[in-house]
């Protein structure tokens, strides 16, 4: 059967939901019908996470939900009751930008940042589950796999490869420096 | 890697300091943490949202429009109708044949009608679905063809020549003399096919008036100077009583170069209900703004001499316009006037033909105009040299036509690095060991183009300057640019930035670009047509040398030596003939203001307007202060089963005259060549088939797919993701040009040009398959090794 | 941007909570699940709905488990999870490679097993917003009377895009679902019917809890094969499992089961072939079978004919594959 009917609309009031956002307890009324996007960018202000093609096509707006990137646009609000929520804003810790942040811009891998938040949440993902037990090598096909679902228009990728590269290596040394460290005592 | 020349300051005789350095842009970290402002993210106290209603028809006439049950609604606080504003504009003001909203007709399947403001955009989209609009539709033309045997079916009433909306034919030398002497004539019929900017950002636009009638528009373009004018005419609002704030861009590429519905939209609704409106595509309204490449159907006829020399170009085009003019004037002359470089034409001449057809306008995308010719050129040197059994680089190089020196079309060419590009990418890509060595199903293809940086010629006539940058100095130590430069992603504040801390020996975080506010920035014309390195560049250094003077002397007085022998590098003022002895930078900003007052200085633009350009109608456009060159190499794998294409390499050098910033160049390059690719291989800005054949009878295909767009989201128009994507090498060439900012010249657009004809001339090499109509797929690629197996293609 | 309008959203937190939404609201009520397909829907108000029963809270209804006979993959498993986990690449890797090629790496996250078996069919004429289907004069999905892929056409052939569905066929997988009335179970080869407008046999009050797919016997192997345009976020536009049975080089029985038609994929059995060697000549032999018995229409966006081609050509590679030839035909390797 075609869903061709044109409802008249249910009444829908906003619903009251707590969430870790950024590592901080929020809670707010949010609407069924609302996207998570829409909740941080037009409820919460926190406009670091973009909108880009309405419908789950581009990867601009990714975030993280409980560490995973997913789509904010095709994400309903009321679905991250408890959960934990990371965007842009929350990435740097203590006022310094996190490694990726410095490292995409030292070597020029956003040039008009649009796509940046969302590559980012995308790229903090793979990097943050990088381990030397998993993959001791990082290889640039990983992180080309891992950022496909984020469309990027104006570096060609190039360097923002470059810059993940750059990152998942100074991780993997260090977990090999503490592995080495550990390794050592008696 | 990079070819480069001499590198120093020759204005303070000291090695540069910060041009050619490998930094990134100062204001990143904006960007990397969510803070930078993109017109979205601007959110005013009681904004209402807008909402436009569009037509479903391709070409209709509005009957009647009737918005009382959406004015009705709760919630609703205005709509506005093309009655209201209905002044036509168009951004070249020859061709002023666009309304805000139409009043009479509408003539693509997207034409706004009306507009709603609300108290949300959901409320907005409610009330537009209550505007009741009767049409008369008419029979839509959505080919050329369609549209030239129609001509008494006029898109624009007002149209001299039924729907042609420019037509430019231009001879120098005699082709035909030529033609009849050559050893060999290539002739070739391609087809360029549509495709568009697809920025990640979508168009957005917020408009207030404040207490005093000030009307302030914040909006996602790359021209705001532009907007400004248009907005003024359309509103009858005076420029002085509107201001024009271009916040972040999320990318533009050329696609947010002109002004659009919503910015009138949202200022008018913000003028009727006096409270901030904002306006918002959707990502299909972005599809339908479009303005994109235009599709070209030409045919070129190319005569050589043995040894492979140019005798005669001779190039017929008819491009599909859309259905309205936007820059499709300059269009239709850069289909053929930017082909006169980097090679040697002993004639040339070329008729080309824009058409209106109902569909979406098409505009200018990066390489604006000139990528299309460009492709058809590229190839019929890869045929010929094919013919005359030379290397198709050699036949390159023995064409070129040399520096300091005046193209066929009577432009001025300056530097040239366009040997330097081939031989860069010749090296890079092993190509002397490996071109045509690599066996059946793997090729490599080469290619070459110039492009301008900028246009001599403002797109109104004017002798205003073309550019103005504004520099203050702080008694902090910081360096305050203002400029109406309208940085789209590209890197122009980071430019000014560079300029101005080269000359004035601070470093880039110590400068502050405040660009693109109407209220506080001298005019810039914007970000098209490669200008703003050369022309803000310039005007910026003008300011800075002025300002830099002033501090050396005010120095030099207090040492008591001569402002020669002052030197102002790396947060210093120092001897030249002594570096230890110095001062900070800041004390000899304070003793500069000690000496002059206030430090603040203007500098200027304005294009050289003496024997650049040819002496005839239309001589003067594609004359530009000086020239890029690009030369491409593409490695391909050619799958012969399925036909995929895989390319698996590509090699960009690009003569940019003087790299400012080494990293962003390499971004503007590899940027470029992705674009290039991405429309080479899989992207296509398709209007699906018109009702309506070429003699005039209805086709039957029923009713409604008349101008309907085959791809309007980021779904279906392909755009190659991190895993589509080749290695990208971005190879700089620096031959620096007299006339632009330390010899830079443009970087932004040159690059994605010649990528097209190298990745269908690999596949030639690959497969023995000409790919002659674009875009490149596999079941052109079958059909074209079906046809050689009954011993069709050759060359 | 484009707006959800608004519906109701129920969140059980037990499967009889769920059950009992469904009952209450249907048929005005859908289950959401990973919301990457049926949110884009509503946007484009190509489905509309005012409740959605969401299983996100359903905690049987995620996960592996693996029997001595069957393999139990809960509905809301993420495809991401099923293309990770041990067991599914260990026995059924077909399965788990199909659902390694959904989408992007966000919508693998997100998205689930029983949403990708439930994904709505996909036509170049309904995933388009409002205006574009007005501005059509719509279709036989979406308000209107006509089919334009096949002109005259009384069916909705728009084409089941799920790339799970042709290996789950091919495994035999059975679907579990439950309702007020109870439980019921179908093979997942049984769920599709030739009705484009709603293609699923799942009923509104149903719940989607598992597949359950029977252990492959060691002679029984699959190879799915997706064509699309990108490496990353397309949709199939060729979509082929194929199954071949037998040991040391002889086929015993097997199927193919092709998708990206209309709106059921296509199942054409190999116990005809029995007896027959692996080898190119059967790749020949199965491509042409395919070409024959299955159609690729204009519904999805790319070129009908390349797609059959493409089909034809996919199908051949699967059993080279099999065979443990060569993916492209001998005189092409270099």
């Amino acid at each position: 059967m075609p869903d061709t009917a044109s409802p008249s609309p249910v009444a829908v009031a906003p619903v009251l939901i707590t969430l870790q956002l950024n590592g901080e307890p929020t809670s707010v009324a949010v609407p069924p019908h609302w996207t998570l996007l829409e909740l941080l960018r037009y409820g919460l202000g926190l406009t670091g996470t973009k909108q880009g093609c309405d419908k789950g096509d581009c990867g601009t707006c990714t975030v993280r939900i409980d560490g995973e990137p997913q789509l904010a646009c095709l994400t309903l609000a009321l679905e991250v009751r408890d959960r934990h929520v990371e965007t842009v804003e929350g990435l740097g810790v203590g006022g310094e930008p996190h490694p990726l942040q410095e490292a995409f811009a030292r070597v020029g891998a956003a040039q008009c940042g649009f796509c940046t938040p969302g590559m980012l949440m995308s790229a903090s993902a793979y990097v943050d589950n990088l381990t030397l037990q998993d993959d001791p090598v990082v290889r640039r096909e990983d992180i080309a796999a891992a950022l496909a679902g984020n469309l990027c228009r104006c570096t060609g990728y190039t360097k923002i490869l470059q810059a993940v590269e750059e990152v998942a290596q100074v991780v993997l040394d260090r977990q090999r420096e503490i592995e080495e460290s550990t390794a050592e005592e008696p | 890697m990079t070819l480069s020349s001499k590198t120093e300051n020759s204005s303070q005789g000291r090695p540069y300091t910060v041009v050619g350095a490998r930094h990134g842009k100062p204001d990143a970290l904006d960007a990397m943490a969510g803070l930078a402002k993109y017109t979205d993210d601007i959110a005013l106290p009681r904004m209402l949202f807008a909402r436009i209603l569009r037509s479903p028809h391709a070409h209709a006439r509005i009957v009647s429009i009737d918005t009382s049950a959406a004015e009705a609604m709760e919630g609703v606080h205005a709509v506005v109708v093309g009655e209201e504003m209905p002044t036509r504009y168009g951004v070249i003001p020859w061709t002023p044949d666009e309304q805000a909203l139409a009043t009479d007709k509408v003539r693509y399947v997207g034409d706004a009608v009306a507009a709603v403001a609300a108290i949300s955009e959901d409320v907005a989209i409610a009330a537009c679905k209550r505007i009741v609009v009767q049409y008369e539709v008419l029979e839509a033309l959505t080919s050329p063809e369609a549209a030239l045997a129609n001509p008494q079916n006029k898109i624009h009433e007002a149209n001299k020549h039924g729907n042609i909306t420019k037509q430019v034919q231009l001879a120098f030398g005699d082709v035909d003399a030529q033609l009849a002497v050559a050893d060999l004539v290539i002739e070739g019929h391609y087809q360029y096919h549509g495709s568009t900017h697809a920025a990640l950002e979508p168009h957005c636009c917020v408009a207030h008036v404040d207490g005093r009638g000030l009307l302030t528009v914040w909006s996602a373009t790359q021209v705001p100077h532009y907007l400004h004018r248009e907005l003024a005419k359309v509103l009858e609002v005076p420029t002085h009583k509107i201001r024009v704030i271009q916040p972040q861009v999320g990318g533009a590429f050329g696609g947010k170069s002109e002004p659009f519905d919503l910015e009138f939209v949202a200022a008018k609704l913000a003028m009727k209900t006096g409270r901030p409106v904002k306006c918002l595509y959707t990502r299909e309204e972005v599809f339908l703004a479009h303005r994109g490449r235009h599709p070209f159907d030409m045919h070129y006829t190319t005569g050589f001499t043995k040894d492979g020399k140019i005798l005669a170009v001779d190039a017929k085009s008819v491009l599909d316009g859309g259905a309205y003019s936007s820059f499709g004037l300059v269009t239709t002359y850069y289909s053929g006037q930017l082909l006169g470089s980097p090679y040697t034409f002993a004639s040339y001449r070329f008729d080309s033909t824009r058409v209106y057809t109902n569909k979406p306008a098409c505009g200018p995308k990066r390489g604006h105009g000139s990528v299309q010719p460009r492709f058809a050129i590229e190839v019929q040197l890869d045929k010929a040299a094919r013919a005359l059994k030379l290397d198709p680089i050699d036949l390159r190089r023995r064409n070129f036509i040399g520096e300091n020196t005046t193209t066929i079309n009577e432009f001025h060419i300056g530097s040239n690095g366009f040997l330097e590009c081939l031989e860069l990418v010749e090296k890079a890509s092993d190509w002397k060991a490996r071109y045509g060595k690599l066996g059946r199903g793997r090729g490599l293809g080469v290619a070459g183009s110039t492009y301008i940086s900028g246009t001599n010629y403002c797109i109104y006539p004017t002798d205003l300057p073309q550019s103005g940058v504004q520099i203050c100095l702080d008694r902090s130590g910081r360096v305050r640019i203002f400029a109406g430069t309208s940085d789209i992603g590209q890197g122009s504040s980071t430019m000014l930035a560079v300029v101005a801390a080269e000359e004035l020996g601070v470093h880039l975080d110590d400068v502050r670009v405040i660009a693109a506010d109407s209220d506080l920035c001298p005019v810039d014309l914007g970000s098209y047509s490669s200008r703003v390195t050369l022309m803000a560049g310039n005007a910026c250094l003008s300011a800075a040398r002025d300002l830099a003077s002033k501090v050396r002397q005010a120095v030099a007085k207090k040492w008591g030596c001569e402002k020669r022998d002052v030197i102002l590098a790396d947060r210093r003022a120092q001897r030249l003939d002594d570096p230890d002895v110095f001062i900070d930078i800041t004390d000899a900003f304070i003793l500069a203001e000690v000496e002059f007052g206030t430090m603040g200085s203007t500098g200027s633009y304005q294009t050289p307007r003496e024997d650049v350009h040819g002496e005839y109608r239309g001589g003067t456009i594609g004359a530009s202060p000086a020239y890029s060159f690009t030369a491409h190499i593409a490695e391909v794998s050619v799958d012969e089963e399925t036909g995929d294409v895989r390319v698996e390499n590509i090699w960009c050098a690009h003569d940019c005259g003087r790299a400012l910033s080494p990293v962003l160049v390499e971004g503007q390059i590899e940027g470029s060549v992705y674009m290039g690719f991405g429309e080479t291989v899989m992207e296509h800005h398709h209007v699906m088939a018109s009702g309506l054949r070429t003699d005039g009878a209805r086709r039957d295909t029923g009713p409604g797919k008349d101008g309907l767009l085959a791809h309007s989201s980021l779904l279906d128009y392909r755009m190659p993701t991190t895993l589509d994507t080749p290695n990208l090498y971005a190879g700089i060439v620096e031959k620096p040009d007299p006339r632009g900012p330390f010899g830079a010249k443009e970087a932004g657009e040159g690059p994605l040009h010649s990528v097209v004809p190298a990745i269908c001339n690999a596949i030639f090499d690959a497969i023995g398959v000409r790919i002659d109509s674009l875009p490149v797929a596999p079941e052109k690629i079958l059909a074209g090794l079906r046809a050689q197996r009954s011993g069709g293609q050759s060359c | 941007m484009l707006r959800l309008p608004p519906f109701a959203l129920h969140q059980p937190t037990t499967v009889a909570e769920a059950i009992a939404h469904l009952a209450a609201h249907a048929p005005d009520v859908r289950v959401i699940s990973g919301g990457t397909d049926l949110l884009p829907n509503i946007k484009l108000a190509q489905t509309r709905i005012q409740h959605l029963v969401s299983v996100k809270f359903l905690e049987e209804l995620h996960g592996v488990t693996r029997t001595a006979t069957h393999l139990r993959i809960g509905a809301a498993t993420a495809l991401q999870d099923l293309a990770d986990d041990e067991d599914v690449r260990e026995t059924l890797p077909a399965l788990a490679f199909a659902a390694s090629r959904i989408g992007s790496p966000q919508i693998r996250k997100m998205g689930t097993l029983g949403g990708n078996i439930s994904l709505d069919t996909r036509c170049r004429y309904i995933n388009q917003t409002e205006l574009w289907r007005e501005a059509l004069g719509g279709c036989l999905k979406s308000h209107g009377t006509e089919c334009h892929v096949v002109p005259g056409g009384q069916g909705c052939v728009a084409s089941l895009s799920a790339d799970t569905v042709p290996p789950l066929i091919a495994y035999g997988a059975i679907a579990e679902m439950v309702s007020d009335k109870g439980i019921r179970r179908a093979p997942v080869q049984d769920l599709f019917q030739q009705d484009g407008t709603w293609h699923v046999r799942i009923a509104r009050e149903e719940l989607l809890l598992a597949v359950e797919i029977p252990l492959p016997e060691p002679t029984t192997r699959v190879v799915y094969r997706k064509w699309a345009v990108r490496q990353s976020i397309d949709f199939p536009l060729v979509s082929v499992a194929v199954r071949l049975d037998g040991a040391d080089g002889v086929l015993t029985g097997g199927s193919i089961v092709v998708s990206a038609l209309g709106p059921r994929p296509r199942v054409l059995p190999l116990n005809a072939m029995a007896g027959r060697k692996i080898d190119e000549e059967l790749a020949q032999a199965l491509g042409q079978l395919v070409y024959d018995r299955a159609r690729p229409l204009p519904n999805i966006p790319y070129d009908a004919e390349y797609r059959r081609e493409r089909m034809v050509i996919e199908v051949r590679r699967a059993v080279r594959v099999l065979a443990g030839l060569p993916e492209r035909p001998l005189a092409q390797q270099a």
